[in-house]
């Protein structure tokens, strides 16, 4: 696996440019949609769809589940469509609105069929995601290492508590940097630091003897 | 000495380590210390580690069922406001009515505040959910 490299200083303003041109976009796309263009609408589907279910999927660790939550989601954002300012970054109320979903999902599972069912369904999907990704070239043997280590890493991210578990999963997988973590947790960019130091001290412990 | 377990700054130097935004001069000395420090590396090769958690892809049905429960919906939206349309003329003489029974209903009944409770707890959770649902869906300031 490669080391991460910094980028030059014309690489991160070229980053931020593409973000401001993308916050623009989705946000006249969600203006377009209120305006009643569900072509829109299907665009920013198409941008977003990946990375909600992806982050939902890491959250609930259960395909089904994570698509179902997905489209409550996007049925959410097209209700909302008549009220909607672009007052905020189009990607922070999106993850707002998926955290929120995820949160009362998971809240709700624990209370009515306790934790065991929902690690039965994850270790159930877990046979199916390993196939769908397996890269045909590894040894059985090599095979074998790996899902020892997504096993590994998916149960140290379940046991984070679910805040945490969101706010890493937004930081690391989504890029979502601390203010926009802040704003969809509701807290303080500096409680959103600590919170993440934490969660990552955590997961370095859980992982040790793995490295 | 950098050490990200003895520093105060040590979530801000480690995520923007991670992240790669610390300037140059830091992400270098950082980078020296974590090869001697396993605390640190342990924090770092967190990272690393968090690449092996790969997803499925999305079912090819998803747009396909999105779209059907919109379409269902903005059905029902508009049947509702047909409903509403219709019901607005006889509006007041079912308000009025409803005001009577209920008269009725106390002067009558013996009280059942057990019932009454349980009425007002469905209530406020009913109002609590639209109130959260309000929030969700208001953008947030930048
Ligand atoms: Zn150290």
């Amino acid at each position: 696996m490669s080391k991460p490299t910094q980028p030059s200083p014309e690489t991160r303003v070229n980053e931020n440019m593409e973000a401001i041109v993308a916050l623009e976009r989705d946000a006249q796309l969600m203006l377009n949609v209120r305006e009643g263009d569900d072509t829109s609408f299907g665009f920013l589907l198409e941008r977003h769809r990946g990375p909600v279910v992806h982050f939902l999927y890491r959250m609930v660790q259960n395909q089904a589940v994570s698509e179902e939550l997905a489209q409550e989601v996007f049925l959410r954002v097209y209700r909302s469509r008549e009220t909607y300012e672009p007052t905020a970054k189009f990607t922070t109320w999106l993850f707002r609105i998926a955290t929120h979903v995820a949160l009362n999902s998971i809240r709700d599972r624990k209370k009515e069929k306790g934790h065991e069912s929902l690690d039965e369904s994850s270790d159930e999907m877990l046979g199916g995601l390993e196939r769908q990704v397996a890269d045909r070239q590894l040894t059985i043997e090599q095979e074998m290492v790996r899902d020892v280590k997504l096993r590994e890493v998916r149960q140290a991210i379940e046991a984070l508590p679910a805040k945490q578990r969101a706010a890493v999963l937004m930081h690391k997988y989504e890029g979502l940097d601390y203010a926009q973590i802040a704003k969809v947790l509701s807290c303080s960019e500096s409680a959103i630091k600590s919170l993440l130091f934490r969660a990552y001290e955590t997961l370095r412990d859980r992982l040790a003897h793995m490295a | 000495m950098i050490c990200l377990s003895k520093n105060e700054q040590g979530a801000e130097l480690l995520a923007g380590y991670l992240s790669r935004t610390l300037d140059a001069p830091r992400m270098a000395e950082l980078g020296r210390h974590i090869q001697e420090c396993a605390d640190c590396r342990g924090l770092a090769s967190v990272w690393e580690r968090l690449d092996e958690f790969a997803v499925p892809e999305v079912s090819p049905g998803f747009d396909a069922r999105l779209y059907a429960r919109i379409a269902s919906e903005d059905a029902r939206v508009s049947w509702l406001s047909w409903r509403r349309w219709l019901w607005r003329p006889i509006a007041p003489l079912a308000a009025a009515a409803a005001v009577v029974a209920l008269v009725l209903g106390f002067l009558h009944v013996p009280g059942t505040p057990h019932s009454a409770k349980q009425a007002s707890k469905v209530e406020i959770e009913q109002v609590a959910q639209a109130v959260d649902d309000l929030d969700l869906l208001t953008p947030i300031d930048r």
